[in-house]
């Protein structure tokens, strides 16, 4: 569950779905909102009506030379024109596997809901079904607002014909979204100028405060805040990390974040070292980016760039924040230390070795 | 095991999965080898388990969201619905769709009645007082029908018919089907859309002819047999998009044991095939109005193959697909 992390309670995240597939394992689909499904709809708008003026000067143009009659030619205008208002994007979505031109710009894909492809059946039904979704129209033009009130209401942002048809619209671009979003959004990064230290918090540790800040636990906030403390105790001495003290200008601010400073520093920690790759180039399509061993997060530039065999490791059970990390923290195995040494995973050489 | 032998193990595998389900995704299933598939298969269910042991280890979040697009990716190549050929299509034209629409029979019956009884109160009000009709139709196409009626239409097969017999044709299909369809779309708002539409057309097509019969005839003679054939595809047509829509508006108001929105989407396939059966006819009635109805042929030929047209629909609708259930 790194990614897919719903964030604390006021930042929800609301366009992940998970799916089960038949072999047990879940998987996540980023369900497209009206925004992007607006875009690739005025797309699909633009061709619509380009492929009807284009077939009207073709009609025309052949009626002029005399190869069509011209009522034979106004019939067949008028079948175009039924064709594409009521089957265009259907029959694309049949044919293309949930795409239309207007889709396959933007990247969104219609899937029905267990995440495998629509059925053509699926596809025309949920595109007949807009001429309910395009209610009420405005002095004639249409203007949705039946489809956005279903879209909004839903947790896949179904409109009346996704709902109905089983379907929903995912975006296949898989822009990232930070697994620290929604749990950061109120904190700054820790500057490296306050720090003293030249230690870098690693991805598993970043995992464990993560899940501390998951949406579906139950913990009160001072519950949270006990939890936080040891952890963050370990973190700061860590980094040579000083809270400044309260500030006599006006000392209550200082004094209003004492009950959480532990939670906010944590929140801080993530904010600086959880990657975010929305600066980067980068992202995990490729299997190169995917298993690349760490990503240097951009917030502590003045990092200095530590090799593989520089970068700090944690030591058995010596500080509270080892503790922390399930099982493999309680045994100190010989096996286990030297993996550590090496740079290996400690706690994965101790389940192999008991499983 | 620990990140990097994983990855060094698992990496050629998932490197083969992601250029097979790209090569995959760009044919069409026909052309699917067969090697391919089951190697598919192989590699899929093993990157499942790698997805699965990345998510319970916290092995970079980056990892499990390249593992999570092939999971995606192979799902949505190996699970699919089942390719439909035009042999399912033309099962249903055999059969599949009256004995459809024989199921809702309950909902056939409100939608006939929908439209009928304004139809027929309409018509003998405006048998009985004509000027009526020009509040409910307007005043322009009553003197449409008047004149275009009043002598035989098209009286000779000449080049400006054909062409006029076209461009009918294709605005039958855009003007009549579209209401088809819209009327079935609107069923969604629990049936009122599509129960207005039918109560709209019946009072409507239900002025018209009171009207014209009124008027007695050689007009009325015109018009009826103009009308009679394709009347039978056009007018059951309506109706059945009007079941179509109200099946939907079913779902939802009487899901019976299930939740409301698995009733809707059981209904939901349903219902589209009736509208689609209606949209079928309505093409097929289309032909009809544009390229026989109008032809300078005798009336009672006309009548004659009204007559033919009305019984062999309702036969189609009330036997046709009538299969003797086996014996379990």
């Amino acid at each position: 569950m790194s990614w897919g992390v719903t964030g604390h309670h006021e930042a929800y995240i609301d366009t992940r779905v998970v799916v089960e597939t038949p072999e047990g394992v879940d998987f996540r689909f980023v369900v497209a909102g009206p925004g992007k499904r607006g875009i690739a709809f005025i797309a699909d708008l633009a061709l619509k009506l380009a492929l009807t003026i284009g077939i009207a000067l073709c009609l025309s143009a052949f009626s002029v030379l005399g190869r069509v009659g011209e009522g034979l030619a106004a019939g067949l205008f008028l079948l175009t024109l039924f064709f594409v208002n009521w089957f265009y994007s259907g029959l694309f979505e049949a044919l293309w596997n949930g795409r239309t031109p207007g889709k396959k710009m933007c990247d969104l894909r219609v899937v029905r809901t267990n995440g495998t492809p629509v059925s053509p059946l699926n596809a025309l039904g949920r595109n007949l079904l807009s001429a309910a979704d395009c209610l009420p129209p405005l002095v004639l033009i249409p203007t949705w607002n039946v489809g956005l009130l279903t879209m909004f209401s839903n947790r896949r942002m179904q409109r009346l014909g996704d709902l109905l048809f089983d379907t929903m619209v995912i975006d296949e671009s898989r822009e990232w979204v930070s697994r620290a979003a929604g749990i950061t959004t109120e904190v700054e990064p820790i500057p490296r100028s306050e720090c003293s230290g030249r230690y870098s918090v690693p991805e598993r540790t970043l995992a464990i405060i993560e899940r501390l800040f998951e949406g579906d636990r139950i913990i009160s906030d001072g519950r949270r805040e006990d939890i936080a403390k040891p952890v963050s105790l370990a973190l700061r001495s860590r980094l040579g990390w000083e809270e400044a003290g309260p500030d006599p200008a006006n000392p209550h601010v200082y004094f209003t974040q004492v009950p959480n400073r532990h939670t906010t520093f944590l929140r801080r920690i993530l904010k600086t070292f959880a990657d975010d790759p929305r600066t980067k180039e980068e992202n995990s399509r490729t299997l190169a980016s995917a298993t690349h061993r760490r990503i240097r997060p951009q917030n502590m530039q003045s990092l200095p760039q530590l090799s593989e065999s520089q970068e700090p490791q944690f030591r058995g059970a010596q500080g509270t924040l080892d503790a922390l990390e399930f099982e493999w923290s309680a045994t100190t195995s010989k096996q286990s230390r030297m993996s550590e040494a090496t740079g290996n995973d400690a706690g994965d050489q101790h389940r192999s070795a008991r499983s | 095991m620990n990140r990097e032998r994983f990855i060094k193990q698992r990496r050629r595998d998932w490197q083969e999965f992601e250029s097979l389900v790209g090569r995959m995704q760009r044919h069409r299933i026909a052309k699917w080898h067969s090697d391919d598939v089951a190697a598919l298969s192989r590699l899929y269910r093993s990157i499942c388990y790698d997805l699965s042991l990345v998510q319970s280890r916290e092995w970079g979040a980056r990892l499990e969201q390249y593992l999570n697009d092939l999971v995606a990716r192979g799902h949505n190549c190996l699970y699919r619905s089942p390719p439909q050929s035009f042999r399912t299509v033309s099962r249903f034209i055999a059969g599949g769709f009256p004995a459809l629409l024989r199921s809702y029979r309950w909902t056939c019956c409100v939608a006939a009645a929908l439209f009928l009884v304004p139809f027929l109160v309409s018509a003998v009000v405006g048998i009985l007082r004509p000027d009526l009709a020009e509040f409910v139709v307007t005043q322009q196409s009553l003197e449409a029908t008047e004149t275009s009626f009043e002598e035989m239409l098209y009286t000779s097969l000449d080049d400006r018919y054909a062409g006029e017999r076209s461009l009918m044709s294709g605005f039958y299909v855009f003007n009549n089907a579209g209401i088809a369809l819209k009327a079935y779309a609107l069923g969604v708002f629990c049936g009122i859309g599509s129960a207005v539409i039918l109560l709209f057309n019946g009072i409507e097509i239900g002025f018209l002819v009171g009207f014209v019969a009124s008027k007695g005839g050689l007009l009325a003679e015109n018009f009826f047999s103009f009308v009679v054939t394709h009347g039978a595809f056009e007018l059951t047509a309506i109706v059945i998009a009007g079941v179509a829509g109200l099946v939907l508006g079913q779902g939802l108001l009487f899901p019976g044991e299930q939740t409301r929105i698995a009733s809707l989407r059981q209904h939901g396939i349903e219902s589209l095939q009736i509208a689609l059966g209606a949209a079928g006819m309505l093409a097929i009635a289309a032909l009809i109005e544009a390229f026989f109805s109008p032809l300078p042929i005798s009336s009672g030929f006309k009548f004659a193959t009204g007559l033919l047209a009305w019984f062999s629909v309702g036969l189609y609708l009330l036997r046709a697909g009538d299969v003797e259930e086996p014996a379990a």
